[in-house]
């Protein structure tokens, strides 16, 4: 049986001759935090929109929880908690009377809204604004309106399209924590973002899009070990002596050892962590280590080269 | 939840709307100068007409003053708003992506502008019942007002659900408002060109043809019924489909073809805006 909560296979979608989506497929297990990346105009938000039934899919489906949500949105949307990037709220609506509408539209009884309301406008940080109007709110205040609003249905889909553009560098790392406390209730959480630390630092899974196609798609750890050609150990020493060069290069795990000043870059043969041996190795020769780092690949290096790849194929 | 209180869910929110854009309080403060103006510059001019059998019935002129343009053009600016101002302001996608289907929101959107609609309506008839007391003393026959008042309302459902078509097809509200008015408008003269070609050669397709013009039956349906309930040859604001009309002419039986076009063509606008909704895509903001 199968677990997935979020099913795409073979999507695609044409804006008049423009292919925004081609045959677009994979699935998003219960639990997951799925990173959905891509540069503009990839075709992530079409994914999305589409995934809510906003947009009509020329080829292929879409499924939540198993259900077409052009066919039953009322069952498929019922699961479903979902943060636009730059959300349109109705301005003329206070926080306490939107998050109240959207109650309604999901058939909580008045006592249910009023308690989510609070809980709701408490976990934002819009307590205190929640009877302003919300043609008043600056544009992180209203992302943070749109997240709330997403989880008014305690929804066991989160969809977050940009979900942290515009917030202030603390309010980003509260929704961070947020998502994370979310996934670990088992919740599913489906985020697309530009911000690749933010995806790696929260995400368990990837999919990354590029002009309408995924060019990647897996575990974040498989990913980013799968681009990994070389680990390499950056050390800063007090003085990088000839001598101490020398014996690190004739390590037997050692591919190479470049020097910038004070700065080497140990290129490692495997990819294992050997910074043990490489600090034991200095100090043998009465070296004296500011700094080590086992540098692998980031999220970044990874998408930039499946993005090459994309370019070049 | 049911589809029945997904709808209401969106009625409420229609006028939750409206009340936010201050659209009501505009139309009441347009509804009063409208039923006010006439009273008072007959009141002022009083023509020899104004007998005092004509004075019992000027209720019937209050209630259906507004009717022939006035209440259209609220219906059209309601209706025409309804569907396209959540698209050009982004907000569709918000609604949309909830449990509710696209036709439950079109109706909710549709049932909450037309009751918004039928309250203005109410106002009028309300004031002009008033305003007949006021200005001329006890009026007549109103046991007749809720089904006068229930025509009215029914008579603007084909501009209403012509402008909220509009409204759903162009996806923008003051194009789908003008093109509507214009439609009123260019139906109003073809129609009562047509009845005058009838009157000066007595040939009967002149006179069929003009009736299957959108404007005949929404403005006439209100008046033919008055004139079917109530025999008041005496006031001439009542005589407007009597035989000395020189632009519309009545025939037995032209209450029922009214009505019957009025849903006919409501249906069919309604018929493609639904087709719209469900089979389009659900723009991204476009103002």
């Amino acid at each position: 049986m199968s677990h997935s909560v979020i099913s795409v296979s073979n999507l695609s979608k044409f804006y008049g001759d423009f292919k925004a989506l081609d045959s677009v497929s994979f699935t998003v297990d219960k639990g997951w935090v799925y990173g959905y990346l891509g540069p503009n105009g990839a075709g992530k938000t079409t994914t999305i929109r589409t995934l809510l039934g906003l947009l009509r899919p020329d080829e292929g489906e879409a499924q939540i929880a198993g259900i077409n949500p052009h066919k039953d949105p009322v069952n498929a949307l019922r699961i479903v908690g979902y943060a636009p990037e730059l959300p349109n709220l109705q301005p003329f609506f206070s926080a306490e009377e939107m998050l109240d509408f959207m109650g309604k539209m999901f058939g909580l009884s008045r006592q249910a809204r009023r308690e989510k309301i609070t809980q709701l406008l408490e976990l934002v940080g819009l307590k205190e604004q929640g009877k302003k109007k919300i043609g008043k709110y600056s544009k992180g205040m209203v992302q943070r309106l749109s997240v709330a609003l997403a989880l008014i249905n305690d929804p066991l889909v989160l969809i977050m399209d940009e979900p942290t553009i515009g917030m202030d560098p603390e309010a980003t790392v509260h929704f961070r924590d947020l998502f994370l406390e979310l996934s670990k209730k088992g919740k599913t959480v489906f985020i697309s973002s530009h911000l690749l630390d933010e995806v790696q630092r929260i995400c368990t899974h990837i999919g990354m899009v590029n002009r309408g196609r995924i060019v990647l798609s897996g575990r974040l750890a498989e990913v980013l070990e799968a681009f990994t050609q070389q680990w390499v150990v950056e050390a800063e020493l007090k003085e990088a002596t000839p001598e101490i060069v020398s014996a690190l290069r004739n390590l037997d795990f050692v591919q190479d050892v470049k020097v910038d000043g004070n700065k080497l870059r140990i290129e490692l043969k495997e990819k294992k962590d050997f910074r043990g041996e490489i600090s034991s190795e200095i100090f043998k020769h009465k070296g004296v280590l500011l700094g080590l780092n086992l540098h692998k690949i980031t999220l970044e290096d990874a998408y930039l080269q499946a993005l090459r790849r994309g370019q070049q194929g | 939840m049911s589809a029945f209180r997904r709808t209401a869910v969106i009625v409420g929110y229609e006028w939750r709307r409206a009340l936010a854009k201050k659209k009501v309080l505009a139309l009441v403060i347009l509804a009063v100068l409208f039923e006010t103006l006439p009273f008072i510059i007959l009141t002022g001019v009083a023509p020899a007409f104004m007998t005092e059998e004509v004075k019992v019935t000027m209720w019937v002129f209050g209630a259906l003053s507004g009717q022939s343009l006035f209440i259209q053009l609220v219906a059209m600016i309601i209706a025409g708003g309804s569907m396209a101002e959540e698209y050009e302001q982004g907000t569709a996608d918000i609604m949309l992506s909830k449990p509710i289907k696209k036709v439950e929101y079109m109706a909710g959107k549709f049932l909450g502008g037309f009751l918004l609609l039928a309250f203005v309506e109410a106002i009028m008839v309300a004031l002009g019942i008033i305003f007949a007391f006021a200005f001329f003393g006890p009026q007549r026959d109103l046991m007749f007002v809720p089904l006068i008042y229930l025509a009215i309302v029914y008579s603007t459902l084909v501009f209403f659900s012509l402008s909220f078509m509009f409204g759903e097809v162009f996806r923008r509200s003051t194009l789908s408002v003008m093109t509507a008015f214009g439609i009123l408008i260019v139906s109003s003269i073809a129609s009562s060109f047509l009845s005058f070609l009838y009157m000066q050669s007595s040939n009967q397709f002149y006179l069929d043809a003009g009736r299957w013009f959108p404007t005949w039956s929404a403005t006439s349906f209100p008046s033919l019924l008055v004139s079917d309930l109530i025999k008041w040859q005496q006031n001439p604001f009542l005589m407007v489909t009597g035989p000395g009309n020189p632009i519309q002419v009545r025939t037995s039986g032209d209450v029922l073809l009214a009505a019957i076009m009025i849903g006919v063509y409501t249906i069919v606008f309604i018929f493609i805006a639904a087709v719209r909704v469900v089979k389009s895509d659900v723009t991204k903001k476009i103002a």
